[in-house]
């Protein structure tokens, strides 16, 4: 039984969520309702310039906007969070409002905590070692994937040692998330696919991590089954705002249930690959994906069980294995439909980099949670080049 | 005779245990990261009137130094875990698994994770050992 009467846990179920088709217009009135009045809003360049969304933003805001910083990349690093605490010092920002994918959103969580602590990102690694609430920050994510709006981290990459580092903290959490399918249905194909390949790993990966506690399994496997029959009709239909919809709450309950019960070693293959090669954070989740459930078959059979029930496979009849090994099959098929077919040969990944890379994953803070201690290397190796 | 935890000749018995173990040797033999700090803050109901903190200087499978420190000593060391009384004492009779408790917000970590990560395994070690020491709790 994968929970005792040992079990314990602490659930944290934040922050305030509003969700709706063009509720991001009630951005004013709920940032006046907080009594903010000086908010610097975070993006990026692309977004700002090639989109209307942060013109949505700036018309809501009013008189309450005090700038607008568009230095958030992909993979944000400590020194663009630095550079933007910078700059909303500068502007006397009494909060911020991020607008974007994970990245904005991290990017902003590490402004936050530089406003009010000073110093710079860096001087706060750590996990719980912020003693108070954070700059305001407002949430407004423009794809279905991260849930970062939900989480309690910020994961930085760190270009000095090539890796990403995280900061965790309850006082992290943005005070409020906003879910608008309008703001979604620009999104490109592989950038729908890929974010939605994130949230469906975060959703399958709290399923066996030892962190797990029933609340985060039952939003995991909501999330699942949503985006197994949504994702898809985002990618037929982009402008289709219940399918949209559909997905921003996947992604959100999925990171609802990972800001608590973790992700684990597919997590930490992620990230790596990220800091390293630069392979999207959702595509390398989601080509990674069957075969990390196949590694954790022999002690998570019956978690991943539970996984083919929600992505709608008729499991009678099956053992506990045959149904998981199910499981794994048809994401690696669902992964493929949706167009996910790259090979880390494709960013310049070769036989010769994958120690390095496994040596790297076995330091990422997420594989601790696996299922089954990861102590050797030559594990991530295998699983890598199954990929490659 | 059971040692009072905390207190100076706690810490050198967890030196002591450290360096007499074959297995923190091995498992931590690749630390080069610099000392780890311990902060309890102070609980009354307990019987601990002051913050305490101590710091053990760890380094390739040895612990050179261990000592009774202040706590503003032990937040400028590369490390710093900070936790109630209750929560260490739950920890050292494994009752709190310490990644766990830093997950949960019981322990509070300030340092680098992905070292920490690195070297779970020499940090399980070290919380096993505090299991050989003859503590006396002061709330018991």
């Amino acid at each position: 039984m994968r929970y005792d009467a040992d079990l314990n846990f602490v659930y944290a179920h934040t922050p305030k969520v509003a969700f709706g088709v063009n509720v991001v217009a009630d951005l004013g009135t709920y940032a006046g309702e907080m009594g903010l009045s000086k908010a610097v809003v975070i993006t990026d360049s692309f977004l700002a310039e090639k989109t209307d969304l942060l013109d949505r933003v700036k018309q809501t805001l009013g008189p309450l906007l005090a700038g607008v910083f568009t230095g958030v990349i992909p993979d944000p690093t400590a020194a663009s969070m630095d550079a933007g605490a910078v700059y909303a010092g500068e502007q006397g920002a009494d909060s911020l409002i991020s607008l974007g994918g994970g990245s904005a959103i991290d990017t902003a969580k590490g402004i936050a905590v530089v406003l009010k602590e000073g110093g710079k990102i860096l001087d706060h690694e750590g996990y719980h070692a912020l003693e108070g609430p954070q700059t305001p920050h407002i949430a407004i994510p423009t794809t279905a994937g991260t849930g970062s709006e939900m989480t309690m981290v910020t994961v930085i990459k760190d270009p000095e040692r090539k890796q990403k580092t995280f900061i965790g903290s309850f006082h992290l959490h943005p005070n409020l998330a906003i879910l608008d399918p309008t703001l979604l249905t620009g999104l490109p194909p592989k950038l729908t696919a890929a974010t939605g390949m994130d949230a469906m790993s975060h959703a399958v990966e709290c399923q066996i991590s030892s962190l797990g506690q029933p609340v985060s399994d039952a939003y995991g496997i909501e999330a699942i089954r949503i985006i197994t029959n949504y994702l898809p009709r985002c990618l037929e239909k982009p402008d289709d705002l219940l399918a949209r919809g559909r997905m921003q709450i996947a992604a959100n309950m999925a990171g609802t249930a990972f800001s608590n019960a973790m992700c684990s070693l597919n997590h930490a293959m992620a990230h790596t690959l990220g800091a390293r090669h630069g392979v999207h954070h959702g595509t390398a989740n989601a080509i990674l994906l069957p075969h990390t459930m196949r590694y954790f078959m022999d002690v998570s059979a019956v978690e991943f069980a539970r996984v083919a029930v929600a992505m709608g496979i008729d499991t009678s009849g099956m053992s506990a294995e045959e149904a998981g090994n199910k499981a794994a099959d048809q994401m690696e098929q669902f992964v493929e439909a949706i167009g996910l077919t790259d090979r880390l040969g494709d960013y310049g990944v070769t036989e010769d980099a994958l120690a390095g890379l496994a040596d790297v994953a076995m330091t990422d803070g997420t594989i601790i949670y696996s299922p089954k201690p990861v102590f050797e290397p030559q594990d991530i190796v295998e699983i890598l080049r199954k990929v490659l | 005779m059971p040692i009072d935890f905390p207190g100076e000749e706690w810490t050198a018995a967890y030196q002591n245990a450290i360096n007499t173990s074959a297995e923190y040797k091995e498992a931590g033999k690749d630390w080069t990261h610099g000392a780890i700090a311990f902060v309890v803050p102070k609980d009354p109901v307990v019987g601990l009137e002051e913050d305490t903190a101590f710091i053990l200087e760890l380094h390739q499978g040895e612990c050179r130094k261990a000592w009774i420190s202040t706590v503003d000593e032990a937040k400028q060391q590369p490390f710093c875990l900070t936790g109630s009384y209750s929560q260490w004492k739950a920890v050292m009779r494994k009752e709190l698994d310490p990644i766990k408790g830093m997950m949960q917000g019981k322990l509070k970590l300030k340092g680098n994770l992905p070292i920490i990560v690195r070297f779970v395994k020499a940090a399980q070690v070290l919380v096993e050992l505090t299991g050989s020491i003859d503590t006396k709790f002061l709330d018991e």
